[in-house]
């Protein structure tokens, strides 16, 4: 927790040992030297590296991705930082290294991101769902949105395919992103070969014992009550779609445990 | 309207083509004025059925889909080539999620084929 440049102390002497090491390499001769005090100069200047990359933090990266971009960022700040401008190099490096880590979460964001037509367009529906939910009590028909919002039934199903989407990839990435893509679909047919061999009933007990309150709540009042999602959403104060979710997911979570048992 | 003409799907009995048939089931639904949770709801009811016929389905076999459709409700039959002559398990998680979800289960093998079909209806009442 305690990085170097927390320290005044520290600040000092990293801030002199800087400038003798850009000195040194101003008048630096052959190659050897050079690329010695540029090594010099990176390894100085991780802990500015690392500092950035921690208010990146818990975006879903793990941090030793960010501090690795980031430490680009710095070589790229130390081979083109002029001395002689008479700025500290901390301060010309920062916007670089934050500038590196950006780009690499925008374009790690790029093949999951979902279009900006698509995303207003969920936003929109999102609304439109709940202000008809109310007046309607019970959810909107796909005709009742598109009425609502000026737009086509197909635009509608559009923008609710499209957040199914996004919540697949979502959960798919959550987990153990590298061995292998592979998504609920993926899944669903294997599983069940298993199951053939299960005992359903008695083994589904203690998963369902396992479930966090709020899941069990939430299977119970849909399987057992016969509630619709809105309903459930409405009595538990979260979303449909997070309602949508959860049911997936839960649903997915006992198939897997079935399939472990 | 009340004479809708059915609809027939034929698509590889693969894991990879159901979200291609959940969403045509949306598609439908959405024609026939189901709500957003009718929808959400048959979407996973195709996927359970299709977990049922697709379990010990023939490799390289077909998955046939029928929709019977009517004014606010449909009728879906899911079926898929066979390699184990059973009867789709009425056992499994897939079926119980599947009971909750649709009316009038049936579950066969017709011709080599697993068979699973279920109904529908938008909770719409017909007279708003």
């Amino acid at each position: 927790m305690s990085s170097p440049l927390s320290r005044a102390g520290d600040i000092r002497t990293t801030k002199e040992a800087s400038a003798e090491l850009f000195a040194a390499l101003a008048v630096a001769e052959d190659d050897g030297d050079r690329s010695r005090l540029r090594d010099d100069l990176v390894r100085l200047h991780l802990p500015l590296v690392e500092h950035c990359a921690r208010r990146f933090q818990n975006r879903g990266e793990p941090l030793d991705d960010l501090v690795q971009v980031g430490t680009i960022g710095l070589i790229k700040a130390v081979d083109r930082f002029d001395a002689e401008r008479g700025v500290e190099f901390s301060t010309y490096a920062t916007p670089t290294i934050v500038g590196e880590i950006k780009r690499y979460f925008r374009d790690k964001g790029w093949a999951i991101r979902v279009p900006r037509r698509l995303q207003e367009l969920r936003m929109s529906i999102g609304a439109a769902t709940s202000e008809l939910s109310q007046q309607l009590g019970r959810a909107p028909t796909p005709r009742e949105i598109a009425g609502r919002l000026g737009i086509t039934v197909e635009e509608v199903m559009e923008g609710v395919e499209s957040a199914n989407a996004y919540s697949t990839l979502s959960l798919d990435a959550g987990d153990n992103s590298d061995d292998g893509v592979s998504t609920m679909l993926d899944s669903l047919g294997e599983d069940d070969e298993a199951l053939e061999h299960v005992e359903i009933r008695e083994s589904i007990k203690p998963l369902l014992e396992a479930l966090p309150p709020r899941e069990k709540r939430i299977l119970l009042l849909r399987f057992f009550r016969g509630m619709t999602q809105s309903q459930i959403a409405a009595e538990i104060g979260v979303s449909q779609m997070h309602v949508s979710r959860l049911l997936s997911r839960t649903l997915e979570s006992l198939r897997e445990g079935l399939e472990a048992g | 309207m009340t004479d809708q003409p059915d609809v027939q799907l034929r698509l590889p009995a693969e894991n990879a083509y159901v979200s291609v048939l959940r969403m045509t089931t949306a598609g439908l639904a959405a024609r026939l004025d189901f709500t957003l949770d009718d929808i959400e709801d048959l979407r996973m009811a195709v996927g359970e059925a299709c977990a049922l016929v697709l379990d010990g389905a023939a490799p390289e076999g077909k998955l046939s889909v029928g929709f019977d459709l009517d004014e606010g409700s449909m009728r879906v039959t899911v079926a898929a080539d066979s390699a184990d002559e059973a009867t789709p398990d009425t056992e499994t998680f897939a079926w119980q999620v599947l009971t909750a979800l649709g009316n009038d289960l049936e579950a066969g093998t017709v011709e080599g084929q697993k068979s699973v079909s279920f109904s529908v209806s938008t909770s719409v009442v017909a007279s708003s």
